[in-house]
């Protein structure tokens, strides 16, 4: 009978492997709420303090590239743009080193083709290479505005597509919830851009993207069980939090597995890619999709279930029991079973019991008329 | 339907979707095609344009092509030239030199009608030369080339007799009057320093010309040019008051055309090819006023009586620096409309009612955008993309390893079969409509990785639910990815819409990672349904399997009901 110990007292580990986790989700999504709040409030705040710091191809301007050498740093830099008539103090000077070679990114705003390719020359004298090695890169204002425009109304398309999608496939109120908790994962990522004040690139919006379609994906997937137990415990006169609480816990190893999956590649490509290797394009890519994926997981744990459950509960099928969530045993009984029935004579059961057993509970086969448990536990007590 | 016939489909489609990927991955390698990289990834410059102004399609379109003939002939490798919306995005990948690029991209659709002062066949071909008659009016059948011979102009008193060659069918030799062609223009021609010699072989008609000066001819017997040489241009062929020297379409025949009368824009925006006196014609009505027939008129009078402006009585239809057409004018004057036949082919007479459409209202592009990537970047970011993605994917494979045991060779086995599909489409599409990988689409591909294996772990957590209910393996593993499926459906239908969405209404790198986002998510569903689920149902159907603990899952523990 030393198997059946085991079984009994697996580690935190082992039932969220086995599914058997009772997790109260909903009793703490006031946590989640505030947590949520105040980087989203942290966020509105740095975008009208701070705003984002927009790359050329969103403003319009030109930016050049230059070697650092013996004979060009910064200040050389500043020299040679103010003997070309641009105002050098305007002027946003990076230095990039990217792997063993170092070059300056000199950014300025929106210049003739003629000046930008005397600058470029200019640069190739003073820091004595080969004008190829002097790149030039010019977006003028309006394309860069044209692109911003484009990539909004895409985002307002895809927004409304998708909401139909989901309405029609699950419920309007499942597409609000999703689309709220997308929202809330795409404002929070572009505050941390704010904050840290990081440039917002074509690859930056590409990853919010991704992020977007991931966040919405993710949710999608929990949401579908969601919607299978609304079946499942349609008569079971249970309230929407406890449906939900079960729904999150029988995915939860999912979710963390998903996300661990989608993480990975993202982490590898931040260290490896950018810190080893030391390729500058990758990191501002993979810093935006690390912090989009982490909330992205978040969200559909803390915000996006959470969410749904409140508007739910205000069905009428539902409204009777608001207020009301099981915890403990009662919730793992209806994890493990799927269904409500006899989860309050768990409960009554369980409470007799010694109460530290409560969370590690093994339900009794009355419990569960549709699927008995395993018997040898039975035997046990 | 009978456990056989369910085996033998799931077979089926197993060996099927092998056959299919393999297959085609064998094929891409046979015939050496192979992901084309992005700029970002190889270095090199992109360029946008965006017309300004008013424009039409067609001149649009024909911009494109213009652009991407200047690149072919020029040898660029692997140029990409991508029209979103109304921009026109040329990627040149190892092209370092930026002045180049963009001189080579800018064109302007701009179509400039030019007296031919002389032209001279390459090859004993038929020309394109025809006539042009007033829409409705005096018919007149097809002239081959024109073969005005021996023409005698005086200039400033100055009488030059110029021999008939003898071969030559063009060749009608000239000389251009730049005080007239400055009355119609406005403005004196472009500096034609040297006097620039053509002849065509041994019969050498000599054609010079010298800018405002009387015209000095010297009929040479025995020029020492063998052929012309187009870097002997007179002047610059988008410079309409230049006397230069251009083929036509086809490299036939070489023409020297003096400054431009007027432009395309004396037309109507309505040319279209036509059958006009049963063959094949361009028909076009003329503006009003004297931006349309007058200047028009101007041009066809010198060009009727062959003047010393238009000594060979032909108008060159000239599209950035190359003849369309070179009819003889046999009119003097036109009203209305304009008739342009000779001995086209239909696809010929198409063609150029489509440049003088585009000529009628030529499409200004301007620089939006211009991109440079250094060789060298971009090589250290694929280097560290890859290394860095594959290491990525293996600590994802070794984590499914770790959780779901044996059962992680389905998920390596679907990857990989993910991973060559995707790779069989981007190389297909990479040698035929020109798409390359960019780091955007590298990036979406790894990232797809955390989706697709998201698929398998929606299955297998399904399919332990229903394990532990106490169904058979058999069983668990149908209802699983049933239930599964729906799930997956729906998550990736998302996607889709996303990537669609997006790929359709925004440009750039972000278009490109829609392509890919796109991509593979298509082919997490093909893999789903053609790979996963008969592997899986197969494998539960193995009575070996049903007592190990091949699944991750102590699927040993069967419930006992009625305890």
């Amino acid at each position: 009978m030393e198997e059946v110990s085991t079984v009994q007292r697996r580690g935190a580990f082992g039932r969220l492997y086995h599914g058997e986790t009772s997790f109260d989700f909903m009793g703490k999504k006031k946590i989640g709420f505030t947590i949520s709040l105040i980087l989203i409030l942290m966020t509105i705040g740095s975008l009208f303090t701070r705003g984002l710091n927009l790359g050329i191809d969103f403003e319009g301007g030109v930016a050049w590239q230059v070697p650092v050498t013996a004979t060009m740093d910064t200040d050389a830099a500043r020299t040679v743009l103010s003997s070309n008539g641009i105002e050098a103090d305007n002027a946003k000077i990076q230095i990039l080193t990217n792997g063993s070679t170092k070059s300056l990114r000199i950014q300025v705003g929106d210049q003739t083709p003629e000046l930008q390719l005397k600058v470029k020359d200019d640069l190739a004298t003073a820091s004595k290479t080969d004008a190829n090695e002097v790149s030039v890169s010019s977006v003028s204002s309006s394309w860069g505005r044209s692109i911003t425009e484009k990539a909004i109304r895409a985002l307002i398309a895809f927004i409304v597509l998708v909401s139909l999608y989901i309405a029609w496939r699950f419920e309007w109120r499942m597409a609000l919830a999703a689309i709220l908790a997308m929202l809330h994962d795409v404002l929070i990522s572009v505050g941390v851009y704010s904050i840290i004040g990081f440039e917002v690139t074509p690859a930056t919006v590409v990853a919010f993207l991704t992020i977007l379609g991931f966040s919405l994906y993710d949710t999608i997937v929990v949401f579908d069980k969601v919607k299978d137990n609304l079946d499942k415990f349609a008569g079971s006169r249970t309230s929407m939090a406890n449906i939900t609480n079960v729904s999150m816990n029988q995915v939860l190893m999912r979710s963390i597995n998903t996300s661990l999956a989608a993480v990975l590649p993202v982490v590898s490509l931040l260290v490896l890619g950018s810190g080893v290797f030391g390729a500058i394009a990758l990191r501002e890519f993979a810093i935006a999709l690390l912090v989009g994926l982490l909330t992205g997981s978040y969200s559909s744990i803390y915000i996006a279930s959470p969410l749904l459950s409140l508007i739910k509960e205000r069905e009428a099928s539902y409204r009777n029991f608001r207020g009301e969530h099981a915890v403990g045993a009662e919730l793992a009984h209806m994890v493990l079973s799927g269904t409500a029935t006899g989860a309050k004579s768990v409960r009554r059961q369980a409470s007799a019991t010694d109460g530290t057993q409560a969370s590690n509970f093994a339900p009794t086969s009355t419990a569960l008329l549709t699927h008995p448990p395993r018997p040898r536990k039975k035997r046990r007590r | 339907m009978t456990a056989p016939v369910m085996t033998r489909r799931l077979v089926f489609s197993l060996t099927g979707l092998l056959v299919v990927v393999l297959g085609s991955f064998a094929g891409n390698l046979v015939a050496g095609n192979e992901p084309a990289l992005g700029l970002d990834l190889q270095g090199g410059i992109s360029v946008t344009q965006e017309p300004v102004g008013e424009f039409d399609s067609v001149s649009l379109d024909l911009a494109v092509e213009r652009i991407r003939e200047r690149i072919d002939s020029l040898g660029v490798a692997e140029p990409e030239i991508i029209r979103q919306g109304n921009a026109i995005v040329v990627n040149l990948p190892g092209v370092a030199n930026q002045e180049e690029a963009l001189r080579l991209v800018q064109v302007t659709g701009a179509v400039l009608l030019r007296p031919v002062l002389g032209a001279l066949q390459k090859t004993p071909t038929d020309p394109n030369a025809s006539t042009t008659t007033s829409s409705g009016s005096d018919p007149t059948t097809t002239l081959g080339a024109d073969s005005t011979i021996g023409v005698t102009t005086t200039l400033s008193g100055v009488t030059t007799t110029i021999p008939a060659p003898t071969t030559t069918l063009g060749g009608g030799p000239s000389r251009s009057l730049p005080m007239v062609a400055s009355t119609v223009l406005g403005s004196a021609p472009g500096s034609t320093d040297a006097p620039v010699t053509t002849s065509s072989g041994p019969d050498d008609t000599v054609v010079t010309t010298e800018e405002g000066s009387a015209v000095t001819e010297a009929p040479t017997a025995q020029a020492p040019t063998s052929s012309i040489d187009p870097s002997t241009f007179l002047g610059d062929p988008s410079d309409p008051n230049a006397i230069i020297i251009v083929d036509n379409t086809d490299g036939s025949e070489t023409y020297q055309l003096g400054p431009a009368f007027g432009t395309g824009e004396v037309f109507n925006n309505d040319a279209k090819a036509d059958i006009i006196q049963s063959g094949w014609g361009v028909r076009v009505t003329l503006r009003n006023g004297s931006t349309g027939a007058d200047l028009w008129n101007i041009g066809a009078a010198q060009c009727y009586a062959k003047t010393t402006v238009c000594p060979t009585g032909r108008m060159a239809i000239v599209l950035d620096g190359v003849v369309q057409s070179a009819p003889s004018v046999n009119q003097p004057s036109f009203s209305g409309g304009v008739d342009i036949t000779g001995n086209f082919k239909e696809s010929e007479a198409k063609d150029l009612a489509r440049v003088l459409k585009s000529g009628s209202l030529p499409v200004r592009l301007e620089v939006q955008a211009v991109q440079f990537v250094s060789p060298t970047l971009g090589e250290d970011s694929l280097h560290a993309a890859i290394v860095s993605g594959l290491i990525g994917v293996a600590l994802v494979l070794l984590f499914m390893l770790l959780y779901y045991r044996s059962l992680a060779l389905v998920v390596i086995l679907g990857i990989t079969l993910s991973g060559l599909t995707q790779w069989n489409v981007i190389s297909l599409l990479s040698s035929t409509n020109g798409l390359a990988l960019s780091l955007a689409g590298i990036a979406g591909i790894i990232v797809s990785v955390g989706v697709t294996v998201d698929s398998y772990v929606v299955f297998f957590e399904k399919l332990k639910d229903e394990l532990k209910t106490g169904r058979s393996l058999k069983n668990s593993a149908e209802r699983g990815f049933k239930s599964a499926w729906r799930t997956i459906l729906a998550a990736d239908i998302v996607s889709l819409i996303g990537a669609f969405t997006l790929w359709y209404l925004t440009v750039g790198s972000v278009r490109g990672f829609a392509f890919f986002l796109g991509l593979s998510t298509m082919c997490d569903i093909v893999i789903a349904w053609f790979f996963t689920r008969p592997a899986m149902l197969l494998l539960s159907r193995n009575k070996r399997l049903q007592r190990g603990r091949f699944f991750g899952i102590d699927n040993t523990v069967q419930p006992v009901g009625g305890a």
